[in-house]
């Protein structure tokens, strides 16, 4: 056997073992992605979107958690992106140099990398203590918390991919700093900080953890942010754990649409950043 | 020899110092880049620094929009005279300075937005101009830069599509459209092809009119072909100085001489 073709089993085997493990991982995305459809779709009609969710064995939906899903979302993004997109413009624009950026970023890595059940009791201890009952609002500043660190992350990260060349240009025209970031770099690094942002979306939409200990749930239309707010993930907790066949149906389609709205997430994600790279 | 002397003579018309460079240092850390540096750049005249690669011309040129102070660890020693004042000084405002000393960078440098916001940019930041006074203006710049019959009718897309040559004389409309009275050039030809180059070497001729311009370039025959005066640096040192012609035809500085006829560098 001459080298060559020694070269070429091995790398017929390399390829076949790292093929294999693609395969592998894809496949149990395939099997949790079927599962869903196969058990969800079943139960995904109007009323799933118009109905309150129903007592074991009566006939309802999933209105209340949806809306209260979205308003926790929102608020917590609403909160959560302008303290983001700043700390992550100190990091990388006035403070690159700075120690206080290092110390920033190495508690922002553990804080991204944090389970989220210890960011829920923590605002169990600091905010549903104090005012005594679970809140929506109290849920949304727990989001926020896990929003924080993402769009630090990656505020920072496309801040930095952003070349130096334009910040002197920018600055050669006798542009302050302040300026020079709102107008040039922002505009330069638009898309990968929006793709941060929708990720942080996507990643909360599917936490259960801190809420459980926050926003708790609510079986009733509830918009009321002072009172305990329902959410998708903690009913299909609730739901899925329950004895009730329709209630576990039930659990199956919210857990579609979760899996729905993330995945379109993520793809907008993709689509933005892919056109970013292309400009 | 006499006809160089006259030449040479002709060469540096009786002009007022515009940027004055006194005893500079310059360092990055710990590390000297520039040695005690005096140089004079003549207002409407191109005075063009050259030099191997890590000779501190460009270093140089930075320092004269202190645009070395976007970094930490870099500093600058001595007096930079400008109009009379040293623009070392703490006092200086920085982003004023830089108004009034345009710079053009190696690499085209267009901002991520359209053709008309690059050049509105710089102007919006120190004049309050309405629509058309504003129009007006983005077309005498672009027009200066020759570059305005190429984008007219599209001024609204985005100044990423243009070619390198086009985006680079669009970085040039937009230093000069914010009426600056220096304007640096940083290597502004070497990503360019011949074209485009001989297209920037007009420009910079056009432009000496108005503007006192200090160019730094790899390529002698560039510092021939635009330079009134030269200026050759070696290792952070300034060896010599003079009149465009002088430099070229008698140096009196033997690494000048080797330099310019390609024994190193």
């Amino acid at each position: 056997m001459t080298m060559y073709t020694r070269r070429l089993t091995k790398n017929r085997i390399w390829l076949g073992l790292s093929m294999g493990a693609a395969a592998f991982g894809l496949l149990w995305l395939v099997l949790i992605l079927g599962t869903l459809i196969w058990n969800g779709v079943a139960g995904l009609d109007v009323t799933v979107f118009t109905r309150m969710t129903p007592p074991p064995g009566g006939t309802g939906g999933l209105l209340n958690p949806i809306i209260g899903s979205l308003i926790m979302t929102v608020l917590a993004i609403l909160i959560g992106t302008p303290v983001g997109v700043l700390a992550g413009t100190y990091m990388a624009e006035y403070g690159r140099y700075a120690r206080l950026t290092f110390i920033v970023r190495f508690i922002n890595d553990i804080l991204l990398s944090a389970p989220s059940i210890i960011v829920g009791l923590f605002i169990y201890e600091i905010i549903v203590v104090p005012m005594g009952h679970f809140s929506g609002f109290a849920g949304a500043i727990a989001l926020a918390v896990i929003v924080i660190p993402v769009v630090v992350r990656t505020t920072e990260d496309m801040l930095l991919l952003v070349p130096n060349t334009m910040r002197e240009a920018a600055a050669a025209l006798g542009s302050p700093r302040s300026f020079l970031i709102q107008r040039v770099i922002y505009r330069a690094a638009r898309a990968g900080i929006i793709t941060g942002i929708l990720l942080a979306v996507a990643r909360i939409s599917g936490e259960t953890a801190p809420l459980l200990f926050t926003a708790l749930n609510n079986q009733f239309w509830n918009v009321n942010l002072n009172a305990p707010m329902p959410s998708l993930p903690v009913v299909i907790f609730q739901f899925a754990l329950s004895p009730y066949e329709d209630w576990q149906r039930l659990a199956w389609t919210g857990a579609l649409i979760i899996t729905v709205a993330v995945l379109s997430l993520s793809i907008l994600a993709r689509a933005l950043t892919a056109k970013g790279v292309e400009r | 020899m006499n006809a160089l002397t006259v030449r040479a003579t002709q060469d540096m018309p009786n002009t007022r110092e515009k940027v004055a460079i006194r005893d500079l240092s310059f360092f990055y850390g710990e590390n000297k880049a520039l040695h005690n540096i005096d140089l004079t750049a003549y207002e409407r005249q191109v005075s063009a620094l050259i030099g191997p690669s890590g000779c501190g011309k460009s270093t140089l040129l930075r320092v004269l929009n202190r645009i070395y102070a976007l970094y930490p660890n870099q500093r600058a020693e001595g007096e930079v005279w400008l109009d009379g004042e040293n623009i070392l000084d703490n006092s200086q405002d920085v982003n004023l300075l830089r108004a009034k000393v345009g710079m053009v960078f190696q690499k085209p440098t267009p901002f991520p937005m359209s053709i008309y916001e690059n050049i509105a940019f710089g102007v919006r930041l120190y004049e309050n101009l309405n629509r058309s006074e504003m129009d007006e203006r983005v077309e005498r710049a672009l027009t200066r830069a020759a570059l305005w019959d190429e984008v007219k009718d599209r001024l609204g897309t985005s100044a990423l599509g243009l070619s390198g040559g086009q985006q680079q004389r669009l970085c040039i409309a937009r230093t000069i459209a914010v009426k600056p009275e220096v304007i640096l050039l940083d290597e502004p030809t070497s990503a360019l092809d011949p074209i485009s180059t001989a297209k920037v070497e007009q420009l910079i001729d056009e432009l000496k009119r108005d503007f006192t311009i200090v160019i730094v370039t790899h390529n002698m025959q560039q510092a021939a072909r635009v330079a009134d005066r030269t200026a050759f640096f070696y290792l952070g040192k300034l060896i010599e100085e003079g009149p465009t012609s002088q430099m070229f035809s008698n140096p009196k500085d033997r690494r000048t001489l080797d330099y310019i006829t390609g024994r190193f560098g």
